[in-house]
């Protein structure tokens, strides 16, 4: 009975996931749901039907800039994060130099770190040596916190790289810089991609950081649904949550075709 | 030389980052005070919301432990196909907003009858349930948000037991609870523990899923602290509270680094 790998008990493991998989979906079934009633107002179960909250929604001033102002952000963190985070990776694994674990630990302790305590401290930080420009301070903290990402990813496809061929390229006259550039990105572009997606992903959910960062100009996504999900209470409010749950799915299935979900979690 | 020079940049950036961490911890008005400390220790109404952080991370933890089992085992030992979609299943969640998916649940546990759970009570005959706005809205909330988190490490370390020793203990005789118990449970301890210890610190560091699930009746360290750096404008006390929320993540990572170190401790000594 060991064909499956999970013995007699099979039966029993199948259906409980399903149920669990089901929990884990509920939150993302009901906004969609929702978001088609033709009703002035959120209710359960829809009546009618209509995509009008969708249309204006995609007009509403607020949501869209917000949302062009989040894809800006973590577009130009996800870059910072990748120029930052490759040359460490690159470091961390084909160097050795005193202090190696350290900085790697250092490197990594962001993702461990309670981001609304590094938040924090970079308001702190920022408002004593005056920093006011929010995009500035957002665009620090998002690399921050996205670098370990890029980091991780890297170093895992790193490691299975034979550091040999980049020594026979240079033998053969190329640059340190081409021989990495010809040699060594090829090959570990799937990590590059992942860590990349990645931090893109994470910057774009953050609210953890963004939260102590932002001001009434420039508002991050996930802090413009907070306000309003307090102050609007039409299906409109369904259909921004839709068209989010849309869009994270557009990028589940991006990083499962291009890096593979697992290796882009790390795990 | 190459990479040292590109190294200084990464350095220099984390250099200062550490700096900025030791910001929090006061300086702020010159004189070393732990007055902050105490005020979140005495006055009832903050140890409460100290004692209710960690009530809720650890149900949380619980409910999570036993709900990424099914699935990990799944992932790591069901048909190559099913396990893989499977993962894309339980990662997907986990790119979707945290603020999408805490309105999720607003609109499920709604109380009174525009909820979808009293809804499909009602239509059963049961009475509506009070659920949002309590401990237990959040911490279903919590246990949605932060189980893939659970049940990635611990897919992991399953799939590295070999599947033949649970083989051999099923040919010995032994039932599948049996053989899970045994087997199974115990080789999986290490991914387990590193679920736990994010389940653990992701929930007492959260700020979103009390304040959207928990509202002002149920507060947590993250709803506290927002409110008097961001209301009240309270930067001492604020950071004091803070310091404790990194404190609790590092102890929680501590113990589970002990744990650790002592199974193979004593591994060594049976091995001597």
């Amino acid at each position: 009975m060991s064909e499956n790998g999970l013995g007699r008990a099979a039966p029993l493991i199948y259906t409980l996931t399903g149920l669990i998989v089901l929990f884990l979906l509920l939150p993302l079934i009901f906004p969609i749901v929702l978001s088609i009633s033709d009703t002035p107002f959120i209710t359960f179960p829809p009546k009618g039907f209509t995509l009008q909250w969708y249309g204006k929604v995609l007009q509403d001033a607020d949501f869209t800039s917000s949302f062009g102002f989040s894809v800006l952000l973590s577009t130009t963190a996800a870059c910072g994060a990748v120029l930052l985070g490759t040359p460490t990776a690159v470091g961390l694994v084909r160097l050795s130099f005193p202090g190696k674990g350290f900085i790697q630990a250092l490197v990594l302790s962001p993702l461990i770190f309670p981001s609304l305590v590094t938040g924090i401290a970079l308001l702190r930080l920022f408002s004593s040596i005056g920093s006011n420009d929010a995009f500035l301070n957002l665009w620090i903290g998002h690399v921050l916190v996205t670098t370990p990402y890029v980091v991780r990813t890297v170093s895992a496809s790193l490691v299975v790289v034979d550091p040999g061929l980049e020594e026979a390229a240079r033998t053969l006259g190329a640059g340190r810089f081409t021989a990495f550039w010809r040699i060594t990105r090829p090959q570990i572009m799937p990590g590059l991609v992942a860590g990349a997606l990645f931090a893109f992903v994470t910057s774009f959910d953050n609210y953890a950081v963004s939260m102590w960062l932002f001001d009434a100009s420039h508002v991050p996504l996930p802090m413009m649904m907070l306000s309003l999900i307090s102050r609007m209470f039409d299906p409109g409010i369904a259909a921004i949550a839709s068209l989010m749950i849309f869009f994270s799915l557009f990028m589940v299935l991006l990083l499962e075709r291009l890096a593979g979900l697992r290796r882009a979690m790390s795990f | 030389m190459f990479f040292i020079a590109v190294f200084v940049i990464p350095v220099g950036l984390m250099v200062r980052y550490s700096f900025l961490q030791q910001l929090p911890d006061g300086t702020l008005t010159g004189n070393f005070t732990l007055a902050n400390y105490i005020r979140l220790g005495a006055v009832d109404l903050y140890r409460n919301v100290v004692v209710t952080t960690l009530r809720i991370s650890l149900f949380t933890t619980l409910g999570a432990m036993l709900l990424a089992y099914p699935l990990a085992l799944v992932i790591a030992r069901g048909p190559a196909m099913i396990g893989r979609a499977i993962t894309v299943l339980v990662i997907a969640p986990l790119l979707v907003n945290v603020v999408v998916r805490a309105y999720g649940w607003r609109i499920i546990l709604g109380n009174g009858n525009s909820g979808v759970l009293n809804w499909a009570l009602s239509y059963l005959g049961l009475g509506p349930v009070e659920i949002l706005y309590t401990e237990w809205a959040v911490i279903i909330g919590s246990m949605q948000v932060f189980l893939p988190m659970m049940v990635l490490p611990l897919a992991a370390a399953i799939g590295r037991i070999d599947p033949a020793v649970e083989d051999a203990a099923r040919t010995l005789g032994g039932s599948s609870l049996a053989v899970f118990r045994r087997v199974t449970l115990p080789l999986s301890v290490p991914g387990l523990g590193v679920g736990c210890t994010l389940v653990f610190s992701l929930t007492a560091s959260s700020f979103i899923l009390p304040a959207l699930l928990g509202g002002s009746f149920t507060k947590m360290l993250g709803t506290l602290v927002e409110e008097q750096i961001l209301t009240v404008f309270d930067w001492p006390f604020g950071a004091a509270i803070a310091t404790a929320m990194v404190l609790i993540v590092m102890a929680i990572n501590l113990a589970y680094m002990a744990l650790i170190e002592r199974r193979f401790r004593s591994r060594a000594m049976e091995a001597a």
